[in-house]
């Protein structure tokens, strides 16, 4: 069985199928967005340094892969670095990896004062290259959609304590957590800017939605109390920021178990949350519960192949991070689809057929297409 | 309640400095170092991960209680080396595999293996995996521990024990893997020697490997 197929000129396209389900919207058939960094490079044959110093090369992967797959988004650069790099941080550029916080940047409150927190991302350090990525993807999507964008743009933002937490250090930021809160409010207020200007920036030179992340608020990180009064309220101001700036859609991606904060992560007001390794049932079921108490506005839910099984739904348990989309086999990818698309779609939601964290490094192209081939399956809208 | 106790106790909350004038305390009672290890500073230690299995506490708390721990440690472990002679349990390399940037629990690892008499060497986060081959080279290890926190990260880990084979390293050592992904039967699947679910199970699971080799 090949599960490679069609063109991106249907009669609805990826760019359509993608915002009406951010919008909680039916078109056709159930999106595939699985945040596509490494199926693009690994289409190309390029590493990921190889694509940062040549934005043009990241550009042609992200824009043939998507032709290839048939997936219905692509995503810029879509990584941390630029605004930790343009506030200060030293970065380090692995061969085929993201860059990385070489050490931490703030290690006192002395050092807050040192560091440069107002920031431009049309000028100051990498961030311009970001936006010429951005800018050249729109150009090619509309020059190959023969004036009309076919396939959409998702740009990523850090939520604010996951940017303290990289210019901290991970360590230190969770001492700073448990021994000098008002300090970690502090450095969520300042963080939270640089990226909302990045954000607000990618906008404008043309990306159509964006997705926000924070990996060291899950139950997996700190408590559902410390969740609920320190870092929650920051990312909700991040995701109210970018709507209010940009009105685009927002997907938060709760990276990691979040089992027993559901309830709250729903209230971040984001439009589509892409699931990290969880219970798509209890998911499913507590963003239904938090709308219908008018607490959340939850339209869409993204993902989670290759997730959590049912033993992990305690809240306790720890959750095994399912590599389905790696060490999986294609019929495993369709199985679990299926699960996931009737699960979200059978709540009266809009299911984005995704994995439990973004694209897998090294998956097969036969994973890939297996899923884009579910979402055609079993996502047909009647 | 006992000095003792109350270290166990004062560790359990994470709370360095009563910690420390308790050790203190305790050692002016006439307590040996290793009961103040054993019963007050690892007890502590591991009421916190029983707490942190049960949800109750969590990385924030848990590195408290490791800083506490470590505090302690800066005035119990001269007392200990003093007591404990020349010998040492045994040598271990630690380090989170390439790509993954997690070390909490690696530094938890560390710390446990060292006041369990282990020479450690923690090689830290991201560490490429000819770096870890060429610590075991030159280290000659009993135990190299592996750490990742990430899915795609955890499948370096068979990289690492395959590079290990190439450079006929893969006998001299025990290979301990851990991680919030890394499960019993993903040691099993990809040949370690062990697995430990958090770093108070890492010492028993490292001092039963070194046992395996020789001297």
């Amino acid at each position: 069985m090949t599960y490679y197929m069609y063109s991106n000129t249907q009669e609805v396209t990826p760019y359509e199928r993608m915002m009406a389900s951010l919008n909680g919207e039916k078109t056709d058939r159930v999106p595939v967005n699985f945040y596509p960094r490494w199926a693009a490079l690994e289409y190309v044959g390029a590493t990921f340094k190889q694509a940062w110093d040549d934005p043009d090369l990241y550009v042609k992967a992200q824009i043939l892969a998507q032709e290839r797959f048939q997936y219905d988004c692509i995503i810029d650069y879509d990584m941390m670095g630029p605004v930790e790099e343009a506030i200060g941080a030293k970065l380090k550029y692995p061969d085929n990896d993201v860059p990385q916080i070489a050490e931490p940047l703030i290690k006192t409150k002395e050092d807050m004062k040192k560091v440069k927190w107002k920031l431009d991302p049309r000028k100051d350090g990498n961030m311009p290259k970001v936006l010429y990525v951005i800018r050249r993807l729109k150009e090619e999507l509309i020059k190959r959609g023969r004036g009309t964008q076919q396939v959409p743009i998702m740009t990523w933002g850090s939520c604010p304590s996951r940017t303290a937490a990289c210019l901290t250090g991970f360590k230190e930021w969770f001492l700073i957590v448990a021994r000098d809160p008002d300090w970690a409010v502090e450095l969520m207020e300042l963080a939270l800017d640089g990226w909302l200007q990045m954000v607000i920036a990618a906008w404008e030179a043309g990306v159509d939605c964006v997705w926000v992340n924070d990996p060291v608020s899950a139950r997996d990180c700190i408590s559902r109390d410390h969740y609920e009064k320190l870092t929650q309220p920051y990312e909700r101001k991040f995701i109210e920021a970018i709507k209010k700036e940009t009105g685009m859609n927002v997907t938060f991606h709760p990276c990691g178990n979040w089992h027993d904060r559901l309830d709250l992560i729903y209230q971040n007001q984001a439009d589509c949350y892409f699931l990290g390794p969880m219970d798509i049932e209890l998911c499913t079921k507590a963003a239904v519960d938090t709308n219908a108490k008018g607490l959340s506005r939850v339209k869409a839910l993204n993902g989670n192949v290759g997730a959590a099984t049912k033993s992990t739904i305690d809240g306790q348990t720890p959750v095994p991070y399912g590599t389905t989309m790696k060490r999986g086999k294609p019929e495993d990818i369709e199985k679990e689809s299926k699960v996931v698309i009737e699960t979200v779609e059978g709540a009266d939601l809009r299911c984005i057929l995704g994995t439990n964290c973004w694209d897998v490094k090294g998956s097969s192209f036969a994973n890939r297409d297996a899923m884009v081939y579910a979402a055609r399956k079993y996502g047909q809208y009647k | 309640m006992s000095t003792i106790e109350a270290i166990r106790k004062n560790v359990y909350d994470g709370d360095e400095n009563n910690t420390v004038e308790l050790v203190k305390k305790a050692l002016d009672e006439g307590k040996t170092a290793n009961e103040i290890l054993d019963d007050g500073l690892v007890a502590g230690l591991r009421d916190c991960g029983d707490g942190f299995e049960k949800g109750e506490k969590f990385i924030p708390e848990m590195l408290m209680s490791s800083e506490s721990m470590k505090k302690a440690m800066e005035v119990l472990k001269p007392l200990l080396l003093e007591g404990a002679g020349q010998g040492s349990t045994g040598k271990a390399v630690l380090a989170t595999v390439e790509g993954d940037v997690h070390d909490i629990g690696l530094e938890l690892v560390g710390t446990m293996l060292e006041t369990a008499g282990f020479e450690v060497r923690n090689m830290g986060p991201d560490v490429p995996t000819e770096d870890i081959v060429s610590a075991v080279k030159e280290d000659n290890p009993h135990i190299l521990g592996l750490s990742a926190l990430l899915s795609n990260t955890m499948d370096v880990m068979p990289d690492v024990l395959e590079a290990l084979t190439k450079a006929q390293l893969r006998d001299s050592v025990k290979v301990m893997i851990g991680g919030a992904p890394v499960k019993q039967d993903f040691a099993d699947e990809i040949g370690a020697d062990g697995w430990a679910y958090d770093a108070a199970s890492a010492v028993p699971k490292a001092k039963a490997l070194r046992s395996e080799l020789p001297e």
